[in-house]
């Protein structure tokens, strides 16, 4: 019998362990940053450890650091500690690190893409769990904990038990790709499978909606795959992967040489079988908007707030939820999503700032101003995103409708640094989880793309954005 | 293993409500553990008491990486969570520093323990006992592994058998 892209990168980076069994895995690359890694270094020092393998690791700082002019000081002295402590770290252990002030610092899962050092085919991990985005390249992308930071570390491996493979096949064409992007397939996935339908499995994306994406857009995809619970999720590399990655400042020298290998090995055999299955048709997908406290609690932009029962189906805890959920945001079943009014508006996080993004939710612009009840920002995912963006004028675009133009970083994706919502503020958000607090205490999130983001600046509230006449 | 029992009768709990975001700078897992559950239940930090048991239902540790998670909960007292299914980083987070016990348990077990309950957990044999109620149910066996690391006391005890 064949095997899966996911099985081949697994066997190949054995250590110790049987076929099926639990494996000492080998880590080509582990990305590190401020947040996630100070305990793991002090566990280096206390037992007199090195790190095995600092060529293979890369540091930047992105989880708090502040979002304005960076000639400023940090205000937060809590903030500013773990920063100074990354940069300790990485120079008394011999690490590369792209510093608050690198015109190569951002979201680490922005950067290692596109400086790339994100390679298919390589084991990846990071103390952060939306690692998944780097599988966009074919790579099997691990988000881990602190203890496993310090495991790499140490030793460049990991024990993992095996997990199970899933197929989420994604077929047909969208009719508007400007209007429903792939945040809104990726939503809809997640609306469908739930928050738990991946728990355990690596997903490999597949179906002609999926080799139809550019590279960014594949890491969006991939990017939400810890949302459905799964431990990775990957898309087979093929030429858009190859050309995306082609020089680079650090692709490697022998990169046509690798590109070979890769075409041959790194793909799914025909007859290779999954062990769970689901399916998504997008040609008839509408824009997606969550309206709970959960990714998987998503509906169409058409679409109204759903009843508890509705959306339990019969389910008591999930019924309990979503009454919770209800009640946390402040809405009443059966309100359209179109009458939803926003307060903020956060275009950013490592799963839509890229440039592609910035680009799209520009074109919705068109010399409009944002509405004057909203506070609008754009946060691109690194310093080359921002530098890129400039560069178009994408920057006077935003600027000129009374968007903030910010610096680089996580920002209001998970409210780590001063970016936040106020108590019971309603934002319309890029990121990728809508959890109770999770951009500011009290604050409602709503999950959606980067054209609806900026769509619900101009107009205060959801539209539907195929109406736009985006091109 | 003996503990009482704090019951959160609802799928999905997130390590966002477990440990908000804005903690993550505190290195002092004392001065962490005062603001764990602190998204879900401001109360938690005065009612939990050494040795005590979280009792959750499906997807309990789901979201963000942060082993901020499962080391706050362990700094407040909690030596285990009975859950009818976790996240998995949460779950490796959890037996990787032996912070504390993830147990998936059944939806007998989900159902029949109440707040408050005091429980007896027997690993050897799976077993979880409910002593206030007088009922035992079965909890689903660790994995190899895991079952491995939870008897060396986390992974940098763990030492691989050479079979």
């Amino acid at each position: 019998m064949g095997k899966t892209l996911f099985e081949k990168i697994w066997e190949s980076h054995i250590v110790i362990g049987k076929q099926n069994g639990p494996s000492l895995i080998y880590i080509d690359r582990h990305l590190i940053h401020e947040v996630t890694s100070p305990q793991a270094f002090d566990g280096l020092r206390m037992n007199k450890r090195k790190v095995r393998r600092p060529n293979l690791t890369i540091a930047t700082m992105d989880h708090n650091v502040p979002t304005n002019d960076r000639s400023l000081p940090i205000l937060d002295q809590t903030s500013a500690v773990q920063i100074q402590t990354l940069e300790k770290n990485c120079k008394d252990f011999g690490i590369k690190l792209f510093d608050i002030n690198s015109p190569n610092q951002g979201i680490v899962h922005v950067i290692g893409p596109e400086l790339g050092i994100t390679l298919p085919g390589t084991t990846i991990v990071c103390g952060d769990s939306h690692t998944s985005t780097h599988g966009a390249f074919g790579a099997l992308a691990l988000g881990i904990g602190t203890s496993e930071v310090e495991h790499v570390l140490t030793s460049q491996t990991l024990w993992l038990e095996k997990p199970k493979s899933f197929e989420i096949r994604v077929e047909g064409k969208r009719k508007n790709p400007h209007a429903v992007t792939a945040k809104d397939i990726v939503l809809s996935i997640i609306k469908n499978i739930g928050t738990g339908g991946g728990t355990g499995t690596v997903v490999e994306y597949r179906g002609q909606g999926i080799t139809d994406l550019s590279m960014e857009q594949r890491m969006t995809i991939c990017n939400m795959s810890i949302e459905s619970g799964a431990r990775a999720g990957l898309i087979e590399p093929d030429e858009t992967t190859f050309d995306y990655l082609r020089g680079r400042q650090y692709t490697p020298k022998n990169y046509e040489s690798l590109v070979d290998y890769w075409k041959e090995y790194l793909k799914t055999d025909s007859d290779a079988k999954f062990e769970k299955q689901f399916t998504l048709n997008i040609n008839d997908i509408a824009p997606q908007v969550s309206w709970g406290t959960n990714p998987g609690m998503t509906c169409d932009v058409t679409e109204s707030i759903p009843s508890p029962d509705e959306f339990s189906k019969g389910d008591p805890n999930q019924k309990k939820g979503a009454e919770k959920a209800l009640e946390y945001m402040d809405l009443e079943p059966g309100t359209p999503i179109m009458d939803i009014k926003i307060d903020r508006v956060f275009i950013g996080s490592c799963t839509n700032a890229r440039l592609e993004d910035l680009i799209e939710a520009s074109k919705v612009i068109k010399e409009q101003k944002i509405s004057p009840n909203v506070r609008a920002m754009v946060v691109p995912g690194s310093q080359m995103v921002k530098k890129q963006a400039e560069e178009l004028g994408l920057d006077k675009i935003f600027i000129n409708a009374n968007f903030e133009w910010r610096e680089s970083g996580c920002s209001m994706c998970l409210g780590m640094n001063p970016d936040i919502l106020s108590p019971g503020e309603r934002c319309a958000s890029t990121s990728n989880r809508n959890f109770e607090g999770r951009q500011g205490t009290g604050g409602r999130t709503h999950l959606v793309s980067p054209v609806m983001a900026a769509a619900a600046a101009i107009k205060g509230h959801f539209v539907d954005v195929r109406e736009l006449g985006l091109s | 293993m003996k503990g009482n029992i704090i019951k959160y009768a609802q799928d999905n709990i997130d390590t966002d409500v477990i440990i908000p975001g804005q903690y993550l700078k505190i290195h002092d897992y004392a001065e962490l553990a005062t603001h764990a559950m602190e998204g879900l239940d401001p109360d938690f930090h005065s009612k939990v008491k050494e040795g005590d048991f979280i009792l959750s239902g499906r997807n309990f540790g789901c979201g963000s990486s942060r082993e901020h998670a499962p080391i706050a909960l362990s700094h407040s007292g909690i030596k285990a969570i009975l859950a009818l299914s976790f996240a998995r980083i949460f779950y490796r987070n959890a037996v990787d520093g032996a912070f504390l016990l993830p147990i998936e348990i059944d939806e007998d077990a989900y159902n029949g323990i109440s707040e408050g309950d005091e429980i007896d957990i027997t690993l050897s044999t799976n077993e979880i006992k409910n002593i206030t109620k007088n009922q035992t149910y079965k909890m689903k066996p660790f994995s190899e592994i895991i079952g491995k690391i939870i008897a060396a006391g986390g992974i940098f005890k763990y030492k691989p058998d050479q079979d």
